[in-house]
């Protein structure tokens, strides 16, 4: 790394950096407006769908007796999939001191976040009784997976707060420092409150980095057991399709697809609408367009043993499952779930053309949605062959369709985490200042100059 | 190639109805004037009557009432016509050979027990002087006590006549046992001359966790009488407890008896979780006592 030596070009450079990062903080026009009002609407139409379903109760969904798991487990489990990419960029990467992954990790944590509480929220509301959640605190049985889960979607929650927060606090003095009149009142109140009287002396320098290097030994069990958990829901049960040994590497390798698009769509967001295209280089997409190739491969080898193994013995119930998947009322979402979300993706991001900033950000599109249908797959159709026999019940408890409500609950999960996600990034800068600027050389006293203008 | 196959399913059903309505179902004549060899009393017709019960009431219905199952053709009412225009030697030939939805008899019911079908269904001929009546039923009473020791039921009979309950010889008294879903018939026992009845529990039967059985003392029908029933009498064999669910050996437990590995393992992992979050905010603190120095 290159050290600058001479003060005053520090400064300048620092002053650019300062300027560029803090422009998604300042800038405020027609467009922050207008899609904040698309963020509030859709979460407005979500809680009124929330409020229709706590009155009327889960008659209004579309499950019934025999699939009792719809869209909002689907949605749970993409949920706890997508908050994984932060333990793997802003851990897992930082701990094997891969340089590029650095600037990336703060958008990681904002998905983490996100994706985490989300999930929570969602089981909440997939509850025909909200009021009594408390219960599963109360009277849980510790051997229950659901136990297990609610505990570590909770601690990964925790987690993923103190690390976005941890390598924020020089930050929060930065801003504190250097935003005077640019942004309200209110928001000086909380950089102030939140920098903790940062004033970067070695000593705090080094407790930062020595509680980072906790956080980040930390979530890697957390981070792998949240899924891994989540896969247990599943796995603990006798169901086919489900009960299956490798469901929870499954899970897992599946997650960090998921995620690594999401992290790409966002990134180019940001490079976009902030004009951050020298802080999210073209080798920043070029690496995650290889990251995500490698975890797709991952993925693949994992649904190739999910998928071949059952599929060459054909065991009676698991038959009936995977036909139903490869050539029955699932296969049209199935194959092209498993083509447009995993196999072309790799294929085309192996051009180094396609792992260029718009081509990844539009594959990553597919790559995300077909990660939610692909969660969608693996819910429903086991559930709609029970080992029971289904008879002597209405007809539509046979087969499993989510209802307008249901829609309307998802969709609002989906803008509630843009929403915490919009909220992050007008708040706090998406790439860490401090890290960034030590990055370019830029000596740590400068950092906490206060500018003489 | 539809047509075809059109034309094809018409005249197989065309055919198959033909062989239904088309013929009407005769007995060969020698078959036709066979004497029956059952005598016709009220112990060849309650017999009779048992057997229909078992095997022809599911398609004919209860005498005269007129609930035959809805096939085609509509199987008759014993009491109807159709039936009552049979001689004895023809109903024989028809229990016995069977004809489309009528199955045969042949291999299934005795000679005898045929010939005793075919009793009962002359009871409702208008030859014949009616010998199974439908007297309105008699009030009786019923006493019964259990011997643990001996696993007998005693059981003592009365009925009423002209206003006066006197001693119930000779009746069938039926005991069960009372199950979650109905009752289970254990066996029948005749009353004596004194109307007094002993009835043998078998070994076989099953009671609850402790052998507590709930018997169920009745006659039949036709006797107006409250059944006895004999709560928790320790008969029984002891219904067993599969080891599995209550025994400490499964990962998926109540909180009562988890396993103490999976207890310590949770609650080691959390709290190993939760020491090392609560270790980072205290760090946290300590870089807020540092910006004073």
């Amino acid at each position: 790394m290159k050290k600058i030596e001479s003060a005053e070009e520090s400064r300048k450079l620092l002053d650019k950096i300062t300027f560029d990062l803090t422009r998604s903080i300042v800038k405020k026009d027609e467009m922050t407006r207008f899609w904040f009002f698309i963020l509030i609407m859709f979460i407005g139409v979500g809680l009124w769908g929330w409020i229709i379903q706590i009155d009327k109760g889960l008659g209004v969904t579309g499950m019934r007796d025999y699939v009792s798991w719809g869209m909002y487990i689907a949605n749970f489990v993409f949920f706890v999939a997508v908050s994984l990419i932060g333990f793997l960029l802003s851990s897992a990467l930082h701990l094997l001191k891969i340089d590029w992954a650095k600037p990336v990790s703060r958008v990681a944590e904002q998905v983490a976040i996100a994706g985490v509480a989300l999930a929570g929220l969602i089981i909440v509301m997939d509850m025909g009784r909200p009021d009594r959640f408390l219960n599963v605190f109360l009277h849980g049985r510790f051997a229950s997976p659901i136990i297990w889960d609610v505990t570590v979607v909770t601690t990964y929650l925790v987690i993923s707060v103190l690390l976005f927060y941890l390598p924020l606090i020089p930050d929060l003095a930065l801003l504190r420092d250097r935003m005077g009149s640019e942004v309200p009142k209110w928001k000086m109140k909380i950089y102030t409150i939140l920098a903790l009287g940062w004033n970067g002396n070695a000593k705090q320098y080094k407790t930062v980095y020595h509680a980072m290097r906790i956080l980040m030994l930390l979530i890697i069990p957390v981070g792998l057991s949240i899924h891994t958990v989540t896969s247990w829901l599943f796995a603990a049960t006798l169901r086919s399709g489900w009960d299956t040994t490798i469901l929870g590497p499954y899970f897992v390798a599946g997650a960090f697809v998921a995620g690594s698009a999401a992290v790409i769509i966002l990134m180019y967001a940001y490079r976009i609408r902030y004009g951050l295209k020298d802080y999210f280089e073209d080798i920043h997409f070029d690496q995650m367009g290889k990251l995500l190739v490698f975890v797709s491969l991952v993925y693949l080898y994992f649904n190739i043993n999910e998928f071949l193994v059952p599929g060459y013995k054909m065991k009676s119930a698991e038959g009936v499952h995977l036909t139903n998947l490869f050539s029955g009322s699932f296969s049209s979402m199935f194959w092209i779930v498993q083509i447009v979300g995993l196999v072309l993706p790799i294929i085309l991001l192996l051009c180094k053309y396609f792992r260029k900033p718009l081509p990844i950000a539009i594959i990553s599109v597919f790559v995300l949605v077909s990660a939610w249908f692909k969660r969608y797959l693996i819910v429903i159709p086991t559930m709609e062959h029970p080992f029971l026999p289904v008879q002597n019940v209405p007809e539509n408890f046979q087969t499993y369709s989510p209802t307008s409500i249901e829609i309307m609950i998802t969709l609002f999960s989906f803008f509630a985490a843009l929403m915490i996600i919009s909220v992050l990034a007008k708040l706090f800068p998406v790439i860490t200042i401090w890290e960034y600027a030590e990055e370019k050389g830029i000596d740590k006293k400068y950092l906490s100059e206060t500018p003489k203008n | 190639m539809n047509k075809k196959l059109n034309i094809l399913i018409v005249a197989i059903l065309f055919l198959s109805a033909q062989h239904v309505f088309g013929q009407e179902w005769t007995v060969p004549a020698d078959k036709e004037n066979v004497t029956n060899p059952s005598e016709y009393n009220l112990a060849n017709v309650k017999k009779g009557k048992d057997i229909y019960q078992l095997n022809c009431k599911s398609c004919h219905g209860d005498a005269g009432k007129n609930n035959a199952l809805p096939l085609v053709p509509v199987p008759p009412d014993v009491v109807s016509e159709k039936m009552q225009a049979n001689t004895e030697g023809g109903l024989f030939y028809k229990i016995t050979a069977g004809k489309g939805g009528m199955p045969q008899f042949e291999t299934t019911l005795s000679e005898d027990d045929r010939w005793r079908l075919v009793n009962y269904i002359m009871n409702y001929n208008s030859k014949n002087e009616p010998v199974l009546v439908d007297a309105p039923p008699v009030k009786a009473k019923l006493l019964a006590s259990v011997n643990e020791a001996d696993k007998i039921v005693e059981i003592f009979a009365e009925y009423e006549n002209k206003g006066e309950f006197v001693k119930l010889s000779g009746a069938p008294i039926i005991i069960s046992a009372k199950k979650a879903f109905g009752n289970i018939e254990l066996g029948k026992v005749l009353s004596d001359e004194n109307g007094r009845a002993e009835f043998a529990i078998p070994e076989n039967v099953i009671g609850d966790e402790e052998g507590f059985v709930n018997i169920v003392v009745a006659l039949e029908e036709n006797f107006e009488v409250v059944p006895v029933i004999l709560d928790k009498a320790k008969v029984g064999k002891l219904k067993e407890v599969p080891k599995l669910i209550r025994g400490g050996e499964i990962l998926w437990s109540t909180n009562e008896n988890i396993q103490p590995w999976l207890l310590l393992t949770y609650l080691g992992a959390v709290g190993a979780a939760w020491l090392a979050i609560g270790y980072v905010v205290f760090q946290i603190l300590k870089i807020r006592r540092y910006s004073k120095e």
